[in-house]
């Protein structure tokens, strides 16, 4: 297990380098300090959707969270518009909005893992019909509300300031990735997340609240997104409808990468931190090389079915019909 | 938690059937966790017949029938995978390919109506083909394998049309939207799908891709390549979705491809909301179609309600997710 994990991080790292080399030596200028700060702005919010959707598969029953996009979207302009409502002058319009950002996310996280946990709605479904539901309630909201979801000078400059050359934001992730690797690698918790991903039966026998720890993984993975869109606001400088849409398929190949098992109860933060330094390396690599959009989706799929199946014989060959 | 291991555990159902009671049961059986689809299919024509002043002219069924032609014919694509126990997230952006194919072919290469029809066709086939591989043969996770095998035929779409335009051999448009009597054309394509699949049922075949999508494992140690069996319904599938493909083409006539991608997720919305368990092995083509007629009904429905649009999305949305409560409900009570 200890074996795979580590030759699983050291291929992505191993990735990461070539794709950086390879763009030295394509693009001159590619790795220079600005692009690299740059890159890990974007490499950021990857990682925090990540996080997200790292909880959800984790908590197994082919666990997934279609509705991170819907949920960023719904934090971003509501964090927005809080921040802009707030009285001017005193520091209180950040905090606000990340706690007003973070109960809405709350909420979807609660009625999805409700929803999947007691009326037994595959995660696939119920995350995406939620999804659709917070887009479309957004779409009212917008039209009936008028307010201002520009992103405000806090924001922006808590997603644009650089302490000696590294984006603040990505001492943030630092410090998130963290916690979460700390939480799912060593605390009870995590184990209890993860013992309910692989077995939920065994689980359930030896004392854990199998709904219940269920249910606080949609919450969490929810929450962590709703703020991500908060910071997202900041970084793009105005919050928008599908502000998070193009998240939410990437966050799943980002987790999947990184080795978190559909099937749940298997899952590493550190190598899905690494995946979406190189998903990110990646797609910045085939812009940088002016490839259109036509040829990046082509080598994109590409480059993903190749990991696949080079995993797929690196880690060796699981059962006949797993 | 113990149904759901109790279930997994059940080997596959192929039982003989003697007689027509018994006959009448096992239909009744396979088809009864398609109860609340059909329902809900009810509930929503009648809805819908009461806000459609003309809904049973042969006009508006036969246009009705157009717009739902394509989304049937997807959906039943989704339910082949679905019950074989696998997903295929690359079935939108398939459509987007074959559809700019359609289009871009003809002024590329001159070819007619026919020979641009037979390449559509002979890359939906490979593109199944490429899907089953890597799903049966590599044993990859179907739900990644097929998104990034989606990326690739969306990239493959964007290279033949950058921009949406180009021109779909018009005899296809004019066929499409025909009436023979009070019989559409456009009913052609559904019923030939429906026609396959049946005939499948009582093959071999077809016992063989439910029994695969219920138990894998135990499929394989009774001597049937279960590799084969997901190679070949990913090949069924990809006819289904080249029919879509076509279909849509003849509507709109011309090339985009950006208008395959909603497809992939409404067809799995569509799967569930039949009744068919994400789990596999599970439900029956009947639900998946009724499934497909409840979302294109219900877009009608918020049409002709005279929702106003900002509205739309979120009424959708509350209807689907009410539509899988109550198919959850239903199928909590064991079979």
């Amino acid at each position: 297990m200890s074996a795979t994990l580590t030759s699983r991080r050291m291929l992505l790292l191993v990735l990461v380098v070539l794709v950086m080399v390879g763009g030295q030596w394509a693009v001159p200028g590619f790795t220079n300090a600005d692009q690299l700060g740059n890159q890990l702005k974007i490499a950021t919010f990857l990682g925090l959707f990540g996080i997200s959707q790292t909880l959800a598969m984790m908590a197994g029953g082919q666990g997934l969270d279609l509705s991170v996009g819907a949920v960023a979207t719904l934090g971003g302009i509501i964090g927005a518009a809080v921040i802009n409502v707030a009285p001017a002058g005193l520091p209180v319009g950040l905090p606000l909005a990340l706690v007003a950002a973070a109960l809405c996310g709350a909420l979807v996280g609660v009625v999805n893992g409700c929803g999947i946990t007691v009326f037994k709605v595959p995660p696939l479904v119920m995350t995406l019909a939620m999804a659709s539901l917070v887009d479309g309630g957004l779409i009212v909201w917008s039209s009936l509300m008028h307010v201002n979801t520009a992103a405000s000078t806090t924001l922006v400059a808590l997603a644009g300031r650089s302490v000696a050359g590294v984006p603040s934001i990505a001492v943030l992730w630092l410090v998130a990735g963290t916690a979460v690797w700390w939480f799912l690698d060593r605390s009870a918790w995590g184990r209890r997340l993860m013992a309910t991903g692989a077995n939920p039966t065994a689980a359930l026998l030896t004392g854990a609240r199998v709904r219940a720890v269920r249910i606080a993984a949609y919450t969490a993975s929810a929450m962590i997104a709703a703020l991500t869109g908060v910071l997202l606001v900041g970084y793009v400088g105005q919050a928008f409808l599908g502000l998070g849409s193009g998240y939410v398929l990437t966050s799943v190949v980002v987790a999947v990468l990184g080795g978190v098992s559909l099937g749940g109860g298997r899952g590493d933060y550190i190598a899905v931190a690494i995946a979406a330094l190189f998903i990110t390396a990646l797609t910045s690599l085939l812009t940088a090389l002016q490839i259109g959009e036509a040829g990046r989706q082509c080598i994109f799929g590409a480059t993903l079915i190749v990991f696949l199946t080079m995993n797929g014989w690196s880690v060796g060959r699981r059962a006949m019909a797993a | 938690m113990k149904a759901g291991l109790t279930e997994r555990l059940q080997p596959a159902r192929e039982q003989p059937v003697h007689g027509l009671r018994q006959c009448i049961h096992a239909i009744t059986s396979r088809n009864s966790s398609a109860l609340p689809g059909v329902a809900m299919l009810l509930i929503v024509l009648a809805c819908n017949a009461f806000l459609q002043p003309d809904f049973f002219s042969a006009d508006s069924l036969s246009s009705n029938l157009q717009n739902a032609a394509p989304v049937i014919l997807v959906c039943m694509a989704q339910a082949v995978i679905v019950l074989l126990g696998e997903l295929d997230l690359s079935v939108g952006s398939g459509i987007s390919l074959i559809n700019c194919v359609l289009a871009a072919v003809p002024s590329l290469t001159g070819w007619g109506t026919a020979a641009t029809c037979v390449a559509a066709l002979v890359i939906a086939v490979a593109a199944g083909v490429c899907n089953g591989l890597l799903v049966g043969y590599l044993r990859q996770s179907a739900l990644i394998a097929t998104f990034a095998t989606g990326a690739i035929w969306f990239g493959g779409a964007l290279l033949l049309m950058p921009q949406p335009g180009g021109a779909v051999p018009e005899i296809l448009g004019e066929w499409f939207a025909m009436r023979v009597g009070v019989f559409p054309l456009a009913a052609i394509p559904v019923l030939a799908a429906c026609a396959l699949w049946a005939l499948l049922q009582r093959h071999r075949f077809g016992r063989r891709l439910i029994a695969t999508g219920s138990s894998a494992d135990a499929v394989f140690k009774s001597g049937v390549d279960t590799r084969l069996v997901k190679l070949l319904g990913y090949v069924l599938a990809w006819l289904f979705v080249f029919g879509a493909a076509l279909c849509i083409s003849a509507q709109t006539s011309s090339g985009d491809a950006r208008l395959g991608l909603p497809y992939t997720l409404n067809s799995v919305a569509a799967v569930v909301i039949g009744g068919i368990s994400l789990a596999g092995g599970r439900g029956s083509m009947l639900g998946a179609i009724c499934g497909a007629l409840v979302l294109v009904l219900i877009g009608n429905v918020v049409y002709f309600a005279g929702i106003p649009s900002n509205y739309q999305e979120v009424f959708k949305g509350a209807v689907i997710l009410l539509a899988l409560g109550c198919t959850f409900i239903g199928a909590r009570k064991p079979a």
